[in-house]
């Protein structure tokens, strides 16, 4: 999965000129927390120059600033963070995610070819991780197998020779000599397939059979 | 003015294959126990109207009804995979197009007949087929019958309506369906997504836009019995009902949340389903005259379950007492064919199953579940309806 897979591609940017107490505005208003800063001149695309998160202004202009001497009309420019710190759309998200907490950042804008393309931010990382466990219509089913080569492999020649599709594999669990995964299948009825390959002789740890209630 | 009571032997024709766990010979199961308690006496035998292919893809891709005809005329189409259609869960059969639209015109003509106050109340035990999507079939679901009657409701009368869903899955088609839709509450109490089919059915999921705070996600623990349910059906399922104030309620009243149901976890009684039929009932009187609407759904459990759930749930909807005792030519007819004991009672005798391990830490997890949901719903609720 690739940042351009779960960048949210309508960018709101701003003006390094906008005034911060209009900054302030706009977020309330579209509900988002981080502005790239592009600055245009002319004869040439617009230049990313910086970014601003709730975070930098949420105290501009009150006792609690760090900053007493900025207010509310001064420029953006004057409380935008720089450098910033961007992702490429091809970048794995996995890397882009790291990326993030290194720098204890919240959003990293997507440039291509000196081009603002999109933004991540930290919720999309997270849906990320949640599609990446499943998110099709499918039966969980957890199985332990013997850790040899192939054992994955069989598990799903397995469930696939009865007709079934795997969305998702998870590995929760590796002991010494046994991997458990958690198999998301394309089937409403996992307790039917966990009694097959039961039947087969694998362990299934869920479903549990419901036989024995 | 009369129940109405949808029924064509035609829409029990169908059988996907013969290991297949949708089973639809419980309609006949249940035809026959409430025929010969006598419950169908003064039902109205509706006649089922056809709905038209229009009215079809309102809620379904016109790509998709294409492809579920072709393949149902015996074609093969390499995408139809794509769409959920011959898959282990669907099947394709012959003349499938015209047995799920069957289900689908009775839903409809069901919605119809008590949105034009004909009927009071109408039941359609073949439907309830909650998991088809606009585009895909799933989970033994090719067309939404009941997206179309709700749909149908609020297209041609205007109405708001509550979906209300007590199969042990998510009713996760009806709810992305009308996801972001003013007019249409859905609330589903099922078995948490985390374990069961088909994965989806969260609190945090809330319905968005115009929808926002209309889908109520109630996801209860495997192994969940009577107590714990009707107390989380009791927290969540009024008030969401009160809040939106429905003109009519549609009930999907899946029958596998049941203790013998082989493809889902819980372990409810027929008491607690009874319960949550009275409910229903009941609120519907308090908030819309009365008008309801319930179909039939999962229920896996042909012989001992669904024909108890399902007669109850008629008995219920059309203001008549079900005896305790069933009748023994009933048994002894079906004895013959069913792998289990038919059983004697209506309702079970909870006393003689063996207890439930963990039950106190199902009980909390399940209040847990309830009090967050209400905590996210509550001023979202309170800004919506004031």
């Amino acid at each position: 999965m690739l940042v351009k897979n779960i960048m949210t591609k309508k960018v709101v940017a701003i003006d390094p000129e906008m005034p911060i107490g209009d900054v302030y505005t706009l977020m309330e208003q579209r509900n988002i927390r981080h502005f790239p800063i592009l600055e245009q001149s002319e004869g040439k695309s617009a230049k990313l120059v910086g970014i601003v998160s709730d975070r930098d202004i949420r105290t501009v202009g009150s006792d609690l600033s760090a900053q007493p001497e900025i207010s509310l009309k001064d420029p953006v420019r004057r409380v935008m963070v720089q450098p910033v710190m961007t992702a490429s759309p091809l970048d794995p998200v996995e890397e882009s995610a790291k990326v993030l907490r290194t720098h204890k950042i919240g959003a990293l804008p997507v440039v291509e070819n000196d081009e603002l393309v999109g933004i991540v931010t930290g919720i999309d990382f997270l849906d990320a991780l949640v599609k990446m466990t499943g998110v099709e219509a499918a039966s969980r089913l957890e199985i332990e197998v013997a850790d040899r080569p192939n054992a994955l492999a069989d598990l799903i020649r397995a469930i696939s020779v009865r007709g079934f599709s795997v969305y998702s594999v998870l590995t929760p669990q590796k002991d010494a000599d046994s991997v458990s995964f958690v198999l998301r299948v394309n089937t409403i009825d996992g307790h039917g397939l966990a009694r097959s390959l039961s039947e087969d002789g694998y362990n299934v740890l869920w479903p549990l059979p419901k036989n024995n209630l | 003015m009369a129940y109405g009571f949808l029924y064509d032997p035609a829409l029990g024709s169908f059988e996907l294959s013969e290991s297949h766990p949708f089973k639809p010979i419980r309609l006949e199961l249940t035809r026959s126990l409430l025929s010969e308690l006598v419950l169908l006496k003064d039902a109205q035998l509706t006649a089922i109207e056809t709905i038209d292919e229009a009215s079809l893809a309102g809620v379904h891709q016109k790509r998709y009804i294409d492809m579920v005809k072709a393949v149902s005329q015996g074609q093969t189409r390499a995408e139809a995979y794509s769409y959920g259609l011959g898959t282990g869960d669907n099947p394709i059969f012959p003349k499938m197009h015209e047995a799920i639209m069957g289900i689908c015109s009775a839903t409809v003509t069901a919605v119809d007949k008590v949105a034009s106050g004909e009927l009071k109340r109408a039941v359609n035990l073949a439907g309830g087929l909650h998991h088809a999507l606009a585009d895909k079939a799933s989970g033994f679901c090719v067309y939404n019958d009941l997206a179309l009657g709700i749909e149908h409701a609020v297209k041609h009368y205007g109405l708001r309506v509550a979906y209300v869903d007590l199969d042990a899955h998510h009713g996760d088609g009806v709810q992305w369906l009308f996801y972001d839709r003013a007019e249409v509450m859905t609330i589903s109490l099922h078995e948490s997504g985390r374990y069961l089919f088909p994965g989806t059915g969260y609190t945090y999921e809330l319905g968005r836009h115009d929808g926002r705070g209309l889908s109520v996600n109630v996801p209860l623990e495997p192994f969940s019995e009577d107590d714990s349910f009707v107390e989380c059906f009791e927290a969540v399922v009024p008030l969401a009902l009160r809040r939106f104030k429905p003109d009519l309620i549609v009930l999907q009243a899946g029958a596998d949340m049941h203790r013998y149901d082989p493809l889902a976890d819980l372990a409810l009684s027929t008491r607690a389903m009874a319960k949550s039929y009275q409910r229903i009932s009941e609120l519907a009187d308090e908030l819309c005259d009365g008008k309801l609407v319930a179909t039939g759904g999962g229920g896996y459990d042909p012989y001992r379950t669904v024909p108890r759930a399902w007669a109850l749930l008629w008995a219920t909807v059309s203001r008549q007492q079900m005896p305790e005792l069933l009748p023994e030519s009933w048994r002894q007819r079906w004895q013959a064919q069913s792998p289990e004991t038919m059983p004697e009672q209506t309702f079970d005798d909870v006393s003689s199953w063996k207890e439930i391990p963990r039950r106190p830490q199902i009980e909390a997890q399940n209040r847990a579940t309830v009090k967050r949901l209400l905590a996210t719903l509550e001023p979202i609720w309170r800004e919506r309806f004031g």
